[in-house]
């Protein structure tokens, strides 16, 4: 499927003229500020494993990472491409729990068991996406929340080797950083995070700036036009559908090493709504939208710690806000308000 | 014949409530067009408010049972005023209406686990008694649970045909262009809607936590086997949904009866997926053009 684009782009390149550098925005980035991110990025641990308390904020930053993946991959089905998907925190588990398992009761290396995590994810998007992807919309909901459902159950009710009696797995061995020192370890684990992370969201970046991405874009926003005009509805939406399972299966592969354990409650209905808050709240379809949202739901709820009891409820009353005042997120809010404010400087100079 | 007799006992027990959720579901489909997430949390008012006056206030039955079903008819109310009437015709209404449901299913939830906390709540029993058929034991309660869904039912499908409301609703469920023009007022009818839908929902709360018990997450199972049902019925028919609520209601029974409880509910979504993939528009496959 990747090599019939990639064919199909080196024809276009045949036969049409090049794209005006200047009508492809992304092809030539920024290069100063992606180095002056990447060296801030690899600094970062060293600084705030410093502070008081560094480690549990090395940790944040860590968990950040994961869910930021996750999050990214689901705005791609959900905000990108428009399948109402619940399936994604499956996806997640079916990674963590093939790596676990065969860490735990088959002995293998974790830093090569973990790699068989998104091709696992992967296969069982394909096997998920082939009835699930012919369908639309409510249909898509409710069959994807059946297909969580069902794995949710056969983790808490399957054979020991899966559930742990109920418990999942628990003593998965970590990725062996430790010999390197404690200092070290939590470190290496960042960087291995970071690494993943930043893979992704390159990864992603790209699909959403190629001719993949428009064809996305179009599917979402006028299946019929899009179809006339030549998008294989099915086929794209089951590319990206595995697409993003790959990288979600990765981020619960190494999250499952990283905490040595992968519970059934990663299955329950909060942990969705968690996610899908974060990518409402920095605005769904948006590639800034979904990293925006989990930095912000990973920080607020450590400092709000002392309201613990009221989380669920803002949570609440943040997405109903959202939706009612803000459908398209806070990431798309900003950039019009910055271009407003930038007009309004604009705006004296041009009577001169 | 025993275990027959239960499956059909259980099944039109389970179908009735079901239908109850389900039709709601279908109703604020078919007319608004949105998928309702927080019809579990309706239902989640419908359970506590009942216990509350019933348990807590020691109120007259028939009081309880209508005080919330109108508590619930008034948070439909609420959610539509506040969350869905300023979404109506905005651009992304899908996405818009999904978040604001999920919204207010979670601020619901989140609610009832603060002010009950999350011990399980059990509702004294309405009607004493139980008699035995062969060896299956039926209660009396569960009796009048039954009469009530169905009578409900029955008004439902009254209400959707003779009265002018309803005559409204589905009229704009089958043309919502065409309804306007002819002068119906959609706000009010969506309003009703989500009153009528607030209030099933709210009603089959109340009888099914009169049976099972009562906890802050208790509302989400019944609102997935209701969307089984209406999905199961084709989205927005009420005939389709009816007949799908006591045909999943028996084969719930079933799996129950014959493979064991922990089957019931993968059991029900193995049959979902397969229903999709072979007939995705539903039992009665009415498809877009006609509805309700």
């Amino acid at each position: 499927m990747i090599q019939d684009q990639r064919l199909s782009q080196q024809e276009a390149t045949a036969t049409l003229p090049r794209l005006q550098r200047s009508a492809i925005p992304w092809a030539n980035p920024n290069w100063l500020v992606i180095g002056v991110v990447v060296v801030l990025a690899l600094l970062l641990p060293w600084v705030t494993l410093r502070l008081a308390g560094g480690r549990f904020i090395t940790h944040l930053i860590i968990t950040f990472f994961v869910w930021g993946i996750v999050t990214q991959c689901w705005n791609l089905i959900m905000g990108v491409s428009g399948i109402y998907s619940f399936g994604q925190m499956a996806l997640y588990a079916v990674g963590g729990w093939t790596t676990g398992i065969l860490a735990l009761h088959f002995g293998w290396n974790p830093l090569i068991s973990i790699w068989l995590a998104p091709i696992a994810a992967a296969i069982a998007a394909l096997i998920i996406g082939l009835p699930t992807l012919r369908l639309r919309g409510v249909y898509v909901v409710l069959l994807t929340l059946a297909f969580h459902e069902l794995l949710r159950n056969y983790v808490v009710n399957g054979p020991t080797i899966i559930s742990g009696g109920g418990y999942g797995l628990r003593d998965v061995p970590k990725l062996g950083f430790d010999q390197f020192g404690g200092g070290w370890e939590i470190l290496l684990y960042y960087y291995f995070g970071l690494t993943l992370f930043g893979i992704a969201t390159y990864a992603i970046w790209r699909i959403l700036h190629s001719p993949i991405g428009l064809a996305f874009r179009a599917l979402r926003d006028s299946e019929d036009y899009a179809v006339s005009r030549g998008v294989d509805r099915f086929r794209f939406k089951l590319f990206l559908f595995a697409f993003s399972a790959f990288f979600t299966g990765l981020a619960g592969g190494f999250m499952t090493h990283y905490q040595g354990a992968a519970s059934p409650s990663l299955l329950s209905f909060g942990v969705i709504i968690n996610l899908l808050a974060m990518i409402v709240l920095g605005g769904w379809g948006t590639f800034w939208g979904p990293i925006v949202g989990t930095a912000i739901l990973t920080v607020l709820p450590e400092v709000l710690r002392s309201a613990e009891a009221y989380r669920n409820l803002t949570l609440g009353i943040v997405l109903a806000l959202i939706a009612v005042l803000a459908p398209r997120g806070l990431v798309p809010l900003l950039a019009q308000a910055v271009r407003n404010l930038r007009q309004r400087l604009r705006k004296p100079e041009a009577p001169r | 014949m025993e275990q027959l007799f239960q499956t059909i006992y259980s099944g039109i027990l389970y179908g009735s409530v079901y239908g109850l959720m389900a039709l709601g579901l279908t109703l604020i489909w078919g007319s608004l067009r949105m998928l309702n997430l927080a019809h579990g949390s309706l239902y989640l008012v419908g359970g506590y408010l009942a216990w509350t006056i019933i348990d807590q206030l020691h109120l007259p039955l028939v009081l309880a049972f209508l005080l919330a079903v109108a508590g619930a008819a008034l948070v439909g109310l609420i959610m539509q005023v506040v969350l869905i009437n300023p979404l109506l015709g905005k651009p992304g209404w899908d996405n818009a209406s999904l978040i604001a449901t999920v919204g207010a299913s979670i601020v619901l939830e989140s609610a009832a686990l603060l002010i009950y906390g999350p011990q399980v709540k059990q509702m004294p029993t309405v009607v004493e008694g139980q008699f035995k058929i062969g060896t299956v034991l039926i209660s009396n309660q569960a009796l009048l649970v039954i009469a009530t869904a169905v009578l409900f039912l029955i008004l439902m499908s009254l209400f959707l045909r003779i009265s002018r409301h309803g005559l409204a609703i589905r009229a704009i469920s089958q043309d919502m262009d065409a309804a306007r023009l002819a002068g119906v007022p959609a706000r009010t009818a969506f309003l009703i809607v989500m009153c009528i839908s607030a209030a099933l929902a709210g009603l089959a709360g109340v009888l099914l936590s009169s049976i099972f018990y009562l906890a802050p997450t208790s509302g989400f199972v019944p609102m997935v086997k209701a969307l089984v049902v209406t999905i199961f019925g084709g989205l927005g028919s009420v005939k389709g949904t009816i007949w799908a609520a006591y045909t999943i209601g028996l084969l719930e029974a079933a799996l129950q009866v014959y493979l064991g409880a922990s089957w019931a509910l993968p059991g029900l979504f193995l049959f979902m997926i397969v229903m999709l993939t072979v007939r995705p528009n539903g039992l009665f496959g009415l498809g877009e053009a006609r509805r309700l």
